[in-house]
């Protein structure tokens, strides 16, 4: 009767349950898991100034080292280095001011673009030109993955 | 007398405190945003025209204006009276919906001509100067296709859209 009466402490604290520990532990690992594949740990690169949003896609290819060239709304960044504004590049022909420090930097080969979402063709198509002039045979564009799961 | 039970609540415990460490230290290190890369194929004009294509879908250009889509298709022409050269040209237009691309009707158009011939796998795409980056990716999106199951994935840009 004693013993029946006198019952052991964890049992007066249903939370730490092994009942209710398990689905929890459960849920811990399905939540590490979507972090783990829906979640980077690559930082996009942001301009000091002016409006700067990365346009999504559903292509899933991985980011290679590569010669960083940023099209924001204001101005265009080789490198994180302002070089020339963004509303100086709608005449034909090369961007003098971009082709310079790509063949400096010829021998890494690849160039990531991070254009911003509203940029028109245009410039991104010039932009295109004057790296491959500058002897970069791989160009590609970064983009937010909307891709789910 | 009967054995006692292990208490496994201890581990559990610890499993559960490992787990919310690390979805910390998870949570403090990343952010929602994750990157991928397109990679893009410039053609100029300069460039040699591409070997002729040995299936029935001999060449596929898109030209993007304006929200509006043409596609251009040139396939072997099924007449049997015909030179086994001559092509038939089929042009299609997908006008814009509600001011934007219409990306169903142009998955629908592009699915039909990659099941006339699924050996072929470029495409050409000329947008206008005026189409914003977000615009183009949306379009060659839809041409590359899925990567479990990709329409025209070798895609090439072109210049300004005549």
């Amino acid at each position: 009767m004693n013993r029946r009466l006198i019952r052991p402490q964890a049992a007066l604290t249903p939370g730490l349950d092994v009942g209710a520990l398990a689905p929890m532990v459960d849920m811990m690992t399905l939540l590490m898991v979507f972090l783990l594949r829906t979640w980077s740990t690559e930082v996009a690169p942001a301009p000091p100034e002016g409006r700067f949003e990365l346009a999504s896609t559903t292509a899933e290819g991985s980011r290679r080292p590569a010669v960083e060239l940023m099209i924001a709304s204001d101005a265009i960044y080789v490198e994180g280095r302002r070089v020339v504004s963004t509303a100086a590049v709608h005449q034909d022909g090369l961007i003098r001011e971009v082709y310079d420090p790509l063949m400096m930097m010829r021998s890494r080969g690849r160039v990531e673009v991070h254009a911003h979402a509203e940029v028109p063709y245009a410039v991104l198509r010039r932009v295109l030109h004057t790296a491959r002039s500058a002897g970069y045979t791989e160009l590609s564009l970064v983009a937010v993955n909307s891709g789910g799961l | 007398m009967g054995a006692e039970e292990a208490d496994i609540r201890p581990t559990l415990l610890g499993v559960v405190t490992l787990m919310f460490l690390l979805l910390f230290f998870l949570l403090s290190t990343s952010s929602g945003q994750r990157l991928a890369t397109v990679d893009l194929s410039l053609r100029s004009p300069e460039d040699l025209a591409p070997l002729p294509h040995s299936g029935v879908l001999k060449r596929l250009v898109l030209t993007l204006a304006h929200g509006e889509l043409t596609i251009l298709a040139e396939l072997q022409t099924t007449d049997i009276a015909a030179a086994a050269t001559t092509v038939e040209r089929r042009e299609i237009r997908i006008a814009p919906r509600e001011g934007r691309v219409d990306l169903d009707a142009l998955t629908e158009q592009l699915t039909a001509l990659h099941q006339l011939d699924p050996s072929q796998q470029e495409a050409e795409l000329s947008p206008d100067d005026t189409v914003a980056v977000a615009e183009l990716l949306a379009v060659t999106d839809v041409i590359r296709g899925p990567d479990a199951a990709p329409r025209f994935p070798k895609l090439a840009l072109t210049g300004t859209a005549q």
